[in-house]
């Protein structure tokens, strides 16, 4: 401990440690650059690293929506789905009207230009359930969001005509590199780009004033609207702007660049609850935190498929092999869960919360609660004294 | 994705109607007090509007008012040219019986059905009429009779009371009926002398299910009651609770079987009070570790907490029971010996009759504990001092701690109650489905549906919900014009009703306003 | 790096579990091993969306061959024995798990050959890959048509190699047009006209539902299609619709796996729609797991059901012992699958020590192709290979390296609570055991 005061002090006198998070976070991305240049790392390790970068996207732009914001939806692997199949669909089958004559067949869209229809196909829709959702608040909502994104799910399975059902619908591949090694290194740059294009995107909005109404929104509704925080307008800014953001970084990633088709099971209940919970694990008021942990998480998840620890000192198992083996099948899914619930009773702003605190000199979240804390320690005295 | 017909269409039921509106409303205000318009009635300037409006848009709308000279004949021009097509078109696409019925349905319905929840409750407020209902109304009037529905609630802003709302819902729902007929003549539903054999049969099938349905969701309404919490472990709390009594069922009727010698099977009824008094345990432990900061002041924002908490609760029960119990189906023995209930046929003279109808014994019975389950709390909650005392706290915490009651201790029995509720209804219903971890996830969300149909918060609500829920699944499945898709979206049918009872009524049918 | 993390935060993790639940490693005293062993890789669906329940006794099958071989002193190459290590690898049953999972076994495990998958997707999916990186494969499970003949699209007359002239990719288990056929046959042997599909709407359920639709049509019978989603638990209005239908169904025809199958047999029959007297009840394959039927099915008497593999009464030696060890762990008969999945084992490792290699990929499978053996589902052999390149006119593409023999037959309960192992098999009729082509409701052969 004393070691660790003395070392946060010299930090202070030195760079600083807001300079130094700076620099370990230059170090971070400095690293994911150099990692596909190791040559012993193999395409799998690349592999779970893309869609650890996916999910990191998915978790960050969460963590707007229902850390920063406040606005609790379930339904954001559905938004992530409209960005795919739209882009899918158009890419496919193009777009005719017959009534004006007018035709833009398959052959005339670019991937791209699918991936752009996805993503403003995802914002229209963020834009109507936004509007939509206006009314509804906290349970309400949650349950309208699952509501939507079942109907969305079940009805990608059963149109099988138009959306090739469980089969899934194939996107247009957005690179085309015969060689799979260096494809897997181009796809694994994009995506890494595509999480710190999204990242800084999602910062500047939570950073900005709008941040700051959002916050004030998130807190006290009504309170907000009174001092002039236009509520409309800014939830729905918010559904629109994590839905384009998912809807295209869904479009991009099943875009042969991920994966190459999307299925509906993609967009289970069961796929969103993970995306919760990496955010909760890693922090929900923090993009960078919702994001390490939907990395970390991923990763941990993927490593302790088979768990092999080497027992030091020759020491050896009753049967004589040097390791134990242990494959930890659903019990790693258990485990997840109980790491959730007792990072959200005891560390709320999530695991990573202590460190990106101790880097940014200041409590964070702790200072826009406050005024929060206070009344709610009024709620408390008042609660207790009913209580006797 | 083929766009064909549908910009056509969309003009003649959305948005020639729209800027009709727009010339109706807009035409006779803003030239009101211009000098070349002041030679035209209201009135004329009003059809004026109308007819512009809908034939030409915008574009109508601004030559009348920037040339009212031409008001007149052009109307009138336009007026005998529209009639004329919009008829013969209207005629061509009658003749193919699926055009018209499926775009009411999911377009220009759903968008009537929009603009009249948007408007008519405003034009409510505006006049200091009662606009409790009126967004209701309105988005079913607007989905069973389009524009008309604004001529009828605009001008006359009639009292909305039950009368109402029954007229228009039975409306929209004849009109469904109706679409679904035309567009599939040989329907159960609709093809005689059986359909009303089918739909009896369907509306039992959905009685029956509903009954069971609204046992799990009773408990999710109690939780809600008094905690304002919406359990978000609920599903796997039941899936947990047939677990229970499998397991509880096995053992009793092995270590029967080797104590007396001979094969016993113990009745799976008795699962259900052993379930019951595991999860109530569970469900007591886990809101005094995880709930009861939240009330204590020691957790921010609330709601979210709440629903994450919760949820991290069921994922943890989910996969442990997955991992301890395997992902092999499990089930248990029957309750009653009697495989099916059967009404026979009868024959009121050749051309028509009735029956048979079939319920499946063990669902009967499954239906009866339900029943007397809810029943049995209603009277808890009714007579007991704890169920009043669970009441008085759920109606206002503040004068309930007054009178003695410990806010706390109701907040835990609440939880705790409301769990073995599930775990009560998991235990009735493996005998009747088989099990596997993933079963409380499917149940779940139509406990949601139910609750919020239901009103959060009310008992007989929960029941009514259920009812309706089973019904609108066995109909929507049973009805749909076609078969394939219709089983397949049989879950889809109850989560419409969901969403639109969240948008137009989140206090549901017989929920009491928050507080 | 990577290592230490794991390390770390793995034992951090542990610490916090007190169960430990370890597996050990059988050490076997007769036999001396060589110090490297032979890796082979079992791709199997072990978390959901896949379907668990078959990835969980594929890979039980899968790892007991590994132990019987080893048993046997494992693989015997040039005199030296080898003992087989075998990798599962989760599909989760999505394509893009399962092509990730396979580059990890070339890249990371240096898996020598690949069998399991159950999931035709998966099976799509890897093929391609397995065959560039020339790893002998035996897929136990898949059903689809494209799955055995890599590139089946591009097939023209020639046998589908790479550029080595090799195909790595072979299949024990049957084409779906292998199994579709027989159950059709058999119906149309029956005479039925009017026929209820019921589908799950998954890449198993739509084309097994269309290719037997279109046999049906061809044959002139009337055919209504229902799809259901998996996981549906209540399918009453569902029965109650086919009830109300003007016509009574000849049979009814389930196309639905796992725990949904069952609750749909279960209510079927509580509702008395099939098995009756009027309509024929044909459920799926795994009510062959006759433990797992009658506890959800106790009212499912006398439905028939298609079953792959070979049948009870003709079970060889090995069949007896793994079915005798399956039951001991699972309580319940060996499905076909799992049989499949041990036999393709013992396949790469006959392969691996008649080519004299186990990294020669290309002899590998020069060796598979010339297989001769007896084991669990009966004698496999491949007819059409690079040893016998030249596939007849109008015989399929997919018979390419597949076994062609793959018993399907047809096989009806007729006592409640029977054991698999003692269900009639009614057709084809060389294997007919109870001597009927089908047993009415009601009565016993």
């Amino acid at each position: 401990m004393m070691i660790f005061r003395r070392f946060e002090s010299a930090i202070d006198q030195g760079i600083g440690r807001r300079k130094l998070g700076y620099l370990v976070l230059v170090l971070v991305v400095l690293f994911f650059l150099w990692f596909p240049n190791d040559a012993s790392q193999s395409n799998y390790t690349k592999t779970v690293f893309i869609s650890g970068f996916f999910y990191a996207i998915m978790s960050s732009s969460w963590a707007l929506l229902a850390g920063i914001a406040g606005q609790f939806s379930f339904g954001h692997m559905a938004f992530m789905g409209i960005g795919a199949y739209a882009a899918g669909l158009i890419a496919r089958d193009g777009i005719t009207f017959a009534m004006l004559g007018l035709s833009i067949g398959p052959e005339t869209i670019s991937a791209f230009g699918a991936i752009i229809i996805g993503t403003i196909a995802a914002g229209a829709v963020g834009l109507v359930i936004g509007w939509l959702l206006l009314r509804l608040r906290a349970a309400y909502l949650a349950l309208f969001t699952i509501a939507f994104s079942e109907l969305f799910r079940i009805m990608m399975l059963t149109e099988y005509d138009y959306t090739g059902g469980s089969n899934g619908l194939s996107l247009r591949p957005l690179l085309q590199i015969e060689d799979v090694d260096a494809a897997r290194q181009v796809e694994y740059y994009l995506m890494f780009g595509l999480l710190i294009v999204c990242l800084f995107a999602l910062y500047r909005v939570a950073n900005s004033p709008i941040g700051l109404f959002l916050r004030a929104m998130r807190e006290d509704e009504d309170a907000a609207s009174a001092l002039g925080v236009n509520v409309v307008r800014y939830k729905i800014l918010v559904f629109v702007f994590t839905s384009m953001i998912v809807g295209f970084a869904g479009a991009i990633f099943y875009s042969d660049v991920g994966s190459e088709r999307i299925i509906p099971e993609q967009l289970e209940i069961l796929q969103m609850s993970l995306i919760i919970a990496y955010a909760v694990i890693g922090g929900m008021e923090s993009l960078i935190g919702a994001a390490a942990g939907a990395f970390i998480s991923r990763y941990l998840l993927e490593a302790m498929r088979q768990v092999v620890i080497t027992l030091p000192f020759g020491m050896t198992t009753y049967d004589g092999s040097d390791a134990f083996v242990w494959e930890p099948g659903y019990w790693r899914f258990a485990l997840f869960g109980v790491v959730m619930v007792f990072t959200l009773r005891y560390m709320r702003n999530g695991l990573l919360y202590p460190i990106i605190t101790w880097f940014s000199e200041r409590d964070i979240a702790m200072k826009e609660t406050v005024s929060r804390r206070e009344s709610d320690d009024d709620h408390a005295a008042r609660i207790e004294a009913d209580d006797e | 994705m083929v766009i064909e017909d549908t910009l056509f269409i969309l003009w003649l039921m959305v948005a020639g109607p729209l800027w009709a509106a727009v010339g109706l409303f807009v035409l006779p205000g803003i030239n009101h007090g211009r000098a070349e318009a002041d030679q035209f009635s209201p009135t004329t300037l009003k059809i004026a509007g109308l007819i512009g409006g809908f034939a030409l848009g915008p574009i109508g709308v601004g030559l009348f008012f920037f040339e009212p000279a031409l008001i007149r004949r052009t109307s009138l021009t336009l007026g005998v040219v529209l009639t004329v097509f919009i008829s013969s078109q209207v005629l061509v696409r009658v003749i193919d019986p699926n055009f018209p019925s499926a775009l009411w349905l999911l377009l220009a319905g759903p968008l009537w059905a929009a603009l009249a929840a948007y408007f008519i409750p405003r034009h409510y407020r505006d006049l200091e009429a009662d606009d409790q209902n009126a967004l209701t109304a309105a988005a079913l009037g607007g989905f069973a009779i389009g524009p008309l529905i604004f001529g009828l609630m605009w001008k006359t802003t009639p009292k909305i009371n039950r009368d109402w709302m029954i007229t228009l819902g039975a409306l929209g729902a004849w009109q469904i009926y109706a679409l679904f007929a035309i567009q599939n003549p040989t329907n159960p539903c609709v093809a005689l002398p059986f359909a009303a054999t089918y739909l009896t049969q369907q509306t039992a099938n959905g009685v029956v299910i509903g009954c069971i349905y609204s046992l799990m969701a009773v408990g999710l309404t109690l939780i809600y009651s008094v905690q304002g919490v919406v359990s978000f472990a609920h599903g796997q709390l039941y899936m947990v609770g047939g677990y229970f009594s499998f397991y509880f069922l096995e053992h009793a009727s092995y270590h029967l079987s080797e104590l007396t010698g001979s094969d016993i099977s113990v009745n799976p009824i008795w699962g259900i009070p052993v379930a019951a008094f595991i999860v109530f345990i569970m469900g007591a432990l886990f809101e005094r570790v995880f709930l009861k900061p939240m009330h204590e002041g020691l957790i921010e924002r609330v709601s979210e907490y709440a629903i994450l908490i919760t949820f991290g609760f069921g994922f943890f029960l989910e996969y442990t029971t997955l991992a301890v119990a395997g992902p092999f189906p499990q089930k248990t023995d029957r309750f009653i010996q009697i495989r099916r209930f059967t009404l026979d046929r009868y024959h009121f003279n050749d051309e028509f009759f009735f029956g048979p109808i079939h319920i499946i014994g063990d669902r009967a019975f499954a239906m009866v504990v339900g029943i007397v389950l809810i029943f049995a709390l209603l009277y808890f909650l009714q007579r007991s001092w704890t169920g009043r005392a669970l009441r008085a706290t759920s109606q206002d915490r503040q004068a309930a701690a007054v009178t003695g009651i410990n806010p706390t201790n109701m907040n835990t029995l609440s939880f705790a109650m409301g769990s073995m509720l599930a775990a009560m209804s998991g235990a009735a219903l493996i005998p009747i489905f088989n099990w596997v971890p993933w079963v409380g996830a499917e149940m779940v969300g139509r406990s949601y549906v139910i609750v919020v149909l239901g009103g959060l918060g009310s008992v007989p609500g929960a029941l009514a919900g259920g009812i309706i829920v089973g019904i609108v699944e066995a109909l929507g499945a049973g009805c749909h014009p076609d078969p394939s898709r219709g089983a397949a979206y049989k879950e889809a049918f109850a989560l419409v009703i969901f969403a639109l009872v969240l948008l137009l009524k989140p206090t549901g049918l017989f929920g009491r306003e928050q507080h | 790096m990577k290592r230490i993390t794991l390390l770390v935060s793995v034992a951090a993790l542990l610490a916090m579990i007190a169960m430990l639940p370890l597996s050990a490693v059988q050490a076997d005293g007769h036999c001396e091993f060589a110090e490297d062993s032979i890796k082979i890789g079992g791709l199997v669906p072990l978390s959901a969306p896949g379907a668990v329940a078959g990835g969980v006794a594929m890979s039980w099958a899968i790892n007991r061959a590994a132990d019987d071989i080893n048993a046997a002193c494992g693989v015997s190459i040039d005199s030296v024995n080898y003992a087989v290590e075998i990798v599962i690898g989760d599909s989760e049953g999505s394509p893009e798990r399962g092509q990730a999972v396979v580059e990890r076994f070339i890249l990371e495990d240096e898996v020598q050959a690949v069998t399991g998958v159950y999931h035709s997707a998966v099976g799509l999916a890897t093929m391609g890959m397995l065959d560039e990186n020339g790893i002998p494969t035996v897929f136990s499970e898949p059903w689809n048509d494209n799955v055995s003949a890599n590139g089946i699209m591009e097939y023209d007359g020639r046998p589908p190699r790479n550029a080595d002239g090799v195909d790595y990719v072979f299949r024990v288990s049957p084409a779906s047009s292998m199994v579709g056929g027989v159950v059709v046959d058999w119906l149309l042997d029956l005479g039925v006209g009017n026929v209820v599909i019921i589908a799950e709407n998954t890449d198993y359920g739509q084309p097994a539902a269309a290719d037997e639709l279109a046999r049906f049509e061809a044959a002139g019978a009337t055919v209504t299609q229902i799809n259901v989603e998996l996981g549906t638990e209540d399918f009453v209005p569902i029965l109650s619709r086919i009830q109300a239908q003007a016509e009574t169904p000849d049979v009814i025809r389930v196309l639905v796996t796992g725990e949904t199958s069952y609750n749909l047999t279960q209510q079927m029959a509580e509702l008395g729609i099939a098995p009756s007297d009027d309509t024929i009840c044909v459920t799926n394959q795994v009510a062959f797991q006759s433990e797992q039927y009658w506890q959800n099915v106790p009212d499912g008497n006398y439905c028939a059901f298609n079953r792959v593999g070979i049948i009870p009464s003709l079970f060889s030696d090995t069949a007896v012992e793994l079915n005798a060890a399956y039951f001991e762990e699972f309580e319940d008969i060996v499905p076909s699958y799992a049989m499949a999945s041990y036999d393709a084992v013992w396949i790469i490792a006959d392969g691996m020590a008649r080519a004299g290699s186990s990294s020669d990929g290309a002899a590998i499978v020069a060796a598979i192709e010339t297989t001769d053996l007896d084991l669990s589902q009966g004698r496999y052999y491949f007819e059409y290979g690079n040893h016998n390149p030249d596939l007849p006119q109008g015989t399929p593409a997919f018979m390419w390296h597949q076994w062609p023999d793959p018993v399907v037959t047809m096989m009806q309960y007729f006592e409640q609570g029977q054991s698999s192992l003692d269900a009639a098999v009614i057709f084809p009729e060389v294997y007919q055991t109870h001597g009927s082509g089908y047993i009415a409701p009601g009565t016993s052969p």
